[in-house]
């Protein structure tokens, strides 16, 4: 049983228990799982709008002369393509290529950056960059206890959102393209809108202090969004084949092999990780991440090992049922020779079961 | 949450129907309700034979995986394979179409609770 009094908790809490929400610790917080269960969730973001609290997540700003260059050398993507207000998805490499965290990071000004990080590496993160940052003219900082943050999601979710902070706001998240971040008013506190997400839904990620979260979040109710949980998340994250950090990768593995290579600068740029990664690409890559759906009735989970005919082929990273596709599926990392279309088998609690290795993304994201 | 008078429960959730020397197998709408979505369903074959306490099978949520556990010992005769296809509908009806297994008892039943007794189980739970 978890001792719930020693778990941290968002501003969001109680709301969360008056919502009778399943609660359970995540990553040393205390989150709602579920509302009104996984699968209705998950619906509801696919067709129409979800909020969820994600101020477990940490913030870290990066500010001042050597920002740029200082964010360069530490993320594997190109800062240098971003003009302010605008975001792009990256990664922490240690000097082995192997994923530190993965992030996004977005432009607040000329020399100014402003990284999302995920709540179980909050720690980890900071005490890195701050190591990393001795040699440059910056300032790395935690707000991460600073922020709230509500994601609001689905096809439904500029309307709540355009409704819930009125026509002047609006029209500036109006404008934004995928990816990129606003500050708005909220009745005069400052907030961020990021058109950013988890859930392969158009949809927003909001910074705000905590000031104002519980009233935000109960206009979004009243304005037609449902509470989503952390389950709802992680089965609508894994159809659009979302890496999740712990899961899918670790510091033992490379943003290559974890199939984010597109997020990956080789050329531009210099960056901690990026000898180990041309080695790898020069050497082939031994293993990739691939995504599947199950033949047989069984629901795959991490760490199950996979088999093609006698050979161990690799291990499931993620995997669940799949409410829009109505079947169980995931993704694993599996030996480079497995190709789409390939059958494999999955070791479910000693039993083997078939699966067919599919093309990426389970679910086709509708972000744009 | 009030539970059929004309069941017994095992500590573990499951319901059983008792008449002469076959049973009915379930699990209780409390347990349903602890599990959330059910997207999984793992039966044992027709003829295996347990003893009480055995692991007959699986059911599983989009979190967690839940072993079944044999109320008394005998040897299943039927199982619910609809169920399988249909598994949204075990919470609507977790006692009558969401019974599970059949089987002839090998011993007798013993150590089951009554409705009063498992209300009172899960209450203190």
């Amino acid at each position: 049983m978890n001792d719930a009094t020693a778990l941290k908790k968002t501003h969001l809490n109680q709301q969360h228990r008056d919502l009778k929400a399943k609660m359970l610790g995540f990553g040393g917080w205390d989150m709602p799982i579920s509302y009104e269960g996984v699968i209705a969730e998950h619906k509801t973001v696919r067709e129409a709008c979800g909020i969820f609290d994600v101020s477990h997540m940490g913030e870290i700003r990066i500010k001042g002369p050597q920002a740029n260059e200082y964010a360069q050398f530490l993320t594997i993507n190109d800062v240098n393509r971003l003009a302010p207000g605008q975001g792009q998805y990256s990664a922490l490499l240690n000097d082995k290529g192997g994923m530190i965290d993965d992030l996004i990071i977005y432009r607040l000004g000329a020399n100014e950056l402003f990284a999302c990080v995920n709540a179980s590496n909050i720690e980890k993160d900071f005490t890195w960059m701050k190591e990393q940052s001795t040699r440059f003219n910056v300032a790395v900082t935690n707000e991460s206890e600073q922020w709230s943050q509500i994601a609001i999601q689905g096809p439904q979710s500029q309307a709540v959102l355009t409704k819930t902070l009125g026509a002047a706001s609006g029209a500036a998240i109006e404008k934004l393209q995928y990816m990129e971040i606003t500050e708005v008013s909220v009745d005069g506190t400052k907030a961020l809108v990021a058109r950013t997400g988890y859930t392969g839904e158009h949809g927003y990620e909001i910074y705000m202090p905590h000031s104002i979260v519980q009233n935000l979040w109960k206009s979004f109710l009243s304005n037609g969004a449902k509470p989503i949980g952390l389950g709802a998340r992680d089965t609508l994250r894994l159809e659009a084949c979302y890496v999740l950090y712990g899961n899918d990768m670790n510091e033992t593995v490379s943003p290559l092999e974890a199939g984010v290579a597109w997020a990956v600068r080789l050329e531009d740029k210099d960056f901690i990780g990026k000898k180990a990664l041309l080695a790898q690409k020069e050497g082939g890559l031994k293993r990739k991440m691939v995504a599947f759906i199950m033949d047989e009735k069984a629901i795959p989970r991490h760490d199950m090992k996979i088999f093609v005919g006698e050979r161990d082929a690799g291990y499931v990273t993620s995997g669940s049922f799949l409410p829009t596709l109505d079947a169980a599926g995931g993704m694993a990392l599996v030996d480079s020779s497995v190709k789409i279309g390939d059958s494999i088998e999955i070791d479910v609690r000693g039993k083997r079961k078939l699966a067919k290795v599919v093309k990426r993304p389970l679910y086709s994201a509708k972000v744009k | 949450m009030s539970f059929p008078k004309d069941l017994k429960y095992t500590n573990d959730h499951e319901w059983i129907r008792v008449a002469g020397k076959s049973a009915t197998v379930g699990i209780t709408k409390y347990a349903l309700e602890q599990l959330g979505d059910v997207v999984h369903l793992e039966l044992p074959k027709v003829g295996e034979t347990y003893q009480a306490g055995d692991t007959f099978g699986t059911i599983e949520s989009t979190k967690t995986v839940s072993d079944l556990y044999m109320p008394v010992s005998g040897k299943v005769t039927k199982v619910n394979s609809a169920l399988v296809n249909n598994l949204e509908g075990l919470a609507d009806d977790p006692y009558a179409g969401g019974w599970i297994i059949e089987m002839e008892t090998t011993s007798t039943p013993d150590k089951l609770l009554t409705a009063e007794q498992y209300e009172k189980f899960i209450a203190e739970e």
